[in-house]
């Protein structure tokens, strides 16, 4: 089904919708830095951005987040366990990369073998509105790893946006929910005409060149190759393409305790950190750069393919863009293939 | 011409086997950025770049290579980095070959970013401008108009020490009594410049991009790694964040050459500079020392004199 | 900033004292029986150059609402020159902390040596008073442990 929103109809959907539900979206932290937040006037919304610097994997998988708090008072102990989740959610405004992203970590999180019950709650309490990319940016390979700016897979609802108006489209059980959005009035021809312009243009613009195509069996053979010394050498290690990285997972948890009280705490992670292999025994399986900007790769192009059949990489482009050493795995991935 | 004799000097250098590898600038693949280029035999040495994009402090490379003899492009603020940490004991007396470039400002490549409408595809410098090129525009911009901060206030641009200088050393811009910068921070009230701060590190994803790109933190174990005394937790609570820039900007007193590197690292966006250039500021006033300015005179935090100033005590 | 003031709200102060006078002073202090405010919490260190100016960013983060560093006089060093050291770690922190927004006050420093038992008494005083009028530690202070944390809730 697809229907349209107005944007002058825009702020009063957003309070309406915050009525019934937990609203995520885009806000603007500063210029040109944007984030997901949970929001709390319908005015911080900020569709702006081609893309947020954060993943909107922060939604389901928070950066920091309390698993559960403890306060002893004499002789008990009061456990307050944080991972049920209240309200109903929407996250609106996330790209289809991201939203590509979110479903190939559910693979991870609320998998065959394992539920992680903090993630799969917030999962399952969300109601998926993805928005297309008309613009997409000379840095997103999204086509090439079976992503799109206009794929609708993960998306509940999608949006395009015509210019003075969204087009959207209703597309699972939770999708058709809004069926009956008072805000939401039927699509004309016209601008249904408008949204294939759009989506073709845009699907011309992204790179679908990548040569992905059995990178996995290739980095089979490069374990011990000299090429990874070459690759790591402008690398700082800094951690940025690990925590914008829409697919990256890792995270680590710690107990933060004062004497009577205290908090678990699960924050995220990067295998590019020296202490990540720390093994206790003071040994390091990756001890240099080299090492981990290796396992970094094979991760993403040869590991997860091994365990899910899917590359671990939707194309976003964010670590292109903003490594501060001009990092490009658009380059590593050609050299892997060249031999 | 710069980029002509760097690219020579470097064949030199390694053709005669003077240093093993040279750390220059070479083509990035997006617009308004160089990337820095590991160049290890003379044939390669022909990809080295040089113009106003080659923003990164090269010297924070040094902590991985210490058992290769290196070359290293400087420019004003690197030559200082590698001062500061030639104090600090990092490498050996012959280890390194600086070929120094008095740098001509670097671009502020966010700023040109947010002053045009569309994505730059294409930039490149032309004399005292730089035009940019997208899908559907093409903007000629002045160039003096969107450097960084650190360098609009530089007024070290020639490298202090180098093995060789590739060009005609540049005027340098007046020594002022006061940073302007600190000294416009300082005209806030205590609450603006809490709210400031607080707002600045709130964006903090402890990604740790600054101290990475930074020269001078190359401690094996950092502080925020420290587990025995827990200094600070490794999560997002605010408090957390805004210790963790505290302590890494008070790390820098006596030792920061003022470059940048922090903040242009930062995916975040988050204004670093205006600590370190307090820190620089009290610390010329107080103990007339400037980092990476003279090779002999021992750090200020590891020396003290009776008469240092103590009106703040009771 | 004295929001949330009780209404018989008392400073919590961190001492930092030398051991060989600071420390011995706030003892004759005791002894002579000299009153002064019971706001301070006291913890002895060899050299007010031992103090690592995390202990005092650590002190603040954990909500005490001020903090007195005191060593022995420049010249009387049980370690000859340890407070000359610490001098300028002081002198470089205060304004810095100052210029980051941290209320003038809240972190003071003095020489107060194993004979000034007054003296001791008289900064304390003094450092009681300025927290006084501060009131309790706002900025800075760790929440988390009263609501938890969640980063893509917690708005920026």
């Amino acid at each position: 089904m697809k229907l349209k929103l107005d944007k002058k109809d825009f702020q009063p959907f957003l309070q309406n919708l915050m009525d019934e539900y937990d609203l995520f979206a885009p806000i603007r932290l500063a210029d040109g830095v944007f984030a997901y937040k949970k929001i709390d006037q319908p005015e911080e919304v900020d569709l702006s951005a081609s893309n947020t610097q954060k993943p909107a994997k922060e939604v389901f998988f928070p950066q920091s987040e309390t698993m559960f708090r403890y306060e002893r008072a004499g002789k008990e102990a009061r456990i307050t366990s944080t991972e049920g989740v209240e309200r109903k959610r929407v996250i609106l405004g996330a790209r289809p990369c991201d939203i590509q992203a979110v479903c190939l970590i559910d693979q991870v999180f609320s998998g065959k073998e394992y539920t992680d019950v903090y993630y799969a709650n917030k999962r399952d309490a969300t109601t998926v509105i993805g928005m297309a990319c008309n613009h997409p940016l000379s840095t997103c390979f999204c086509t090439s790893m079976k992503g799109g700016p206009f794929a609708r897979e993960g998306s509940d609802l999608f949006l395009i946006d015509l210019g003075e108006a969204y087009l959207v489209e209703l597309l699972t059980e939770k999708g058709t929910a809004f069926s009956q959005n008072e805000f939401l009035k039927k699509a004309g021809p016209n601008d249904l005409n408008l949204a294939k312009e759009i989506e073709e243009k845009a699907s011309k613009k992204t790179d679908a060149s990548m040569p992905v195509e059995g990178i996995d069996k290739k980095l089979d053979q490069m374990v011990e190759n000299p090429f990874w010394e070459k690759v790591q050498e402008k690398c700082l290690g800094c951690r940025v393409c690990t925590y914008l990285c829409p697919t990256c997972h890792c995270f680590d948890i710690v107990d933060e305790a004062l004497t009577n009280k205290g908090q678990r705490v699960r924050n995220w992670d990067s295998c590019l950190s020296t202490l990540y292999s720390l093994e206790t025994s003071g040994h390091n399986p990756r001890p240099t750069n080299r090492e981990r900007s290796r396992q970094r790769i094979m991760h993403k192009f040869n590991y997860f393919p091994k365990n899910f059949d899917q590359i671990a990489c939707v194309g976003c482009g964010r670590c292109i863009l903003y490594c501060p050493a001009g990092f490009d795995i658009r380059q590593t991935i050609k050299e892997i293939q060249k031999g | 011409m710069i980029q002509e004799k760097i690219r020579e000097k470097a064949k030199e250098l390694l053709e005669k086997k003077v240093v093993d590898v040279i750390i220059g600038f070479g083509e990035g693949t997006l617009p308004l950025r160089a990337t820095p280029l590991f160049v290890r035999s003379p044939d390669e040495a022909d990809c080295l770049i040089w113009n106003s994009f080659c923003e990164n402090n090269l010297s924070t490379y040094l902590h991985k290579l210490t058992q290769f003899k290196v070359g290293l492009v400087v420019k004003g603020c690197d030559s200082r980095s590698i001062i500061a940490l030639s104090l600090e004991k990092r490498f050996k007396p012959d280890q390194l070959f600086l070929i120094g470039v008095p740098c001509q400002r670097m671009v502020d490549r966010r700023r040109v970013k947010k002053a045009v409408k569309g994505e730059i595809l294409r930039a490149h410098e032309q004399g005292d401008q730089i035009i940019v090129e997208g899908e559907d525009f093409k903007t000629s911009l002045k160039k003096d108009d969107f450097l960084y901060p650190s360098c609009q206030l530089c007024i070290h641009r020639n490298p202090a020490q180098a093995n060789i200088l590739v060009g005609d050393p540049v005027e340098e811009s007046p020594l002022l009594e006061i940073d302007p910068e600190v000294k416009d921070f300082e005209s806030k009230s205590v609450e603006e410049r809490w709210t400031f701060f607080e707002k600045e590190s709130s964006r903090c994803i402890r990604c740790y991009a600054c101290r990475e790109a930074c020269p001078m933190c190359y401690c094996a174990e950092c502080f925020v790694d420290s587990s025995h005394p827990k200094w600070v937790e490794k999560g997002l609570s605010p408090s957390d964040l805004e210790f963790y820039h505290i302590v890494r900007a008070y790390h820098q007193t006596g030792r920061c050459s003022g470059c940048g590197a922090c903040e242009r690292a930062c995916p975040m966006e988050i204004r670093l500079t205006y600590l370190t250039r307090k820190l620089n500021l009290d610390v010329k006033e107080l103990y007339d020392f400037e980092a990476g300015c003279d090779g002999e005179l021992p750090p200020p935090l590891s020396t003290f004199k009776t008469e240092d100033k103590q009106e703040f005590i009771k | 900033m004295a929001n949330g003031l009780e209404k018989n709200w008392e400073p919590k102060i961190l001492a930092f004292l030398c051991n060989w006078c600071s420390y011995a002073g706030a003892d004759l202090a005791g002894t002579s029986r000299v009153q002064y405010p019971p706001t301070i919490r006291v913890i002895r260190v060899p050299c007010s150059g031992r103090i690592n100016p995390l202990f005092i960013l650590k002190a603040l983060q954990n909500g005490i609402d001020g903090v007195l560093v005191s060593g022995c006089h420049p010249g009387d060093c049980h370690y000859i020159s340890g407070n000359y050291v610490g001098r300028r770690k002081s002198a470089t922190l205060k304004r810095f902390l100052k210029y980051l927004g941290f209320e003038e006050g809240r972190v003071q420093f003095s020489w107060v040596s194993a004979a000034e038992g007054i003296k001791f008494s008289q900064v304390v005083d003094e450092i009681t008073q300025s927290i006084k009028k501060l009131g309790p530690a706002e900025r800075f202070v760790k929440r988390s442990f009263e609501f938890g944390v969640n980063s893509s809730e917690r708005k920026s």
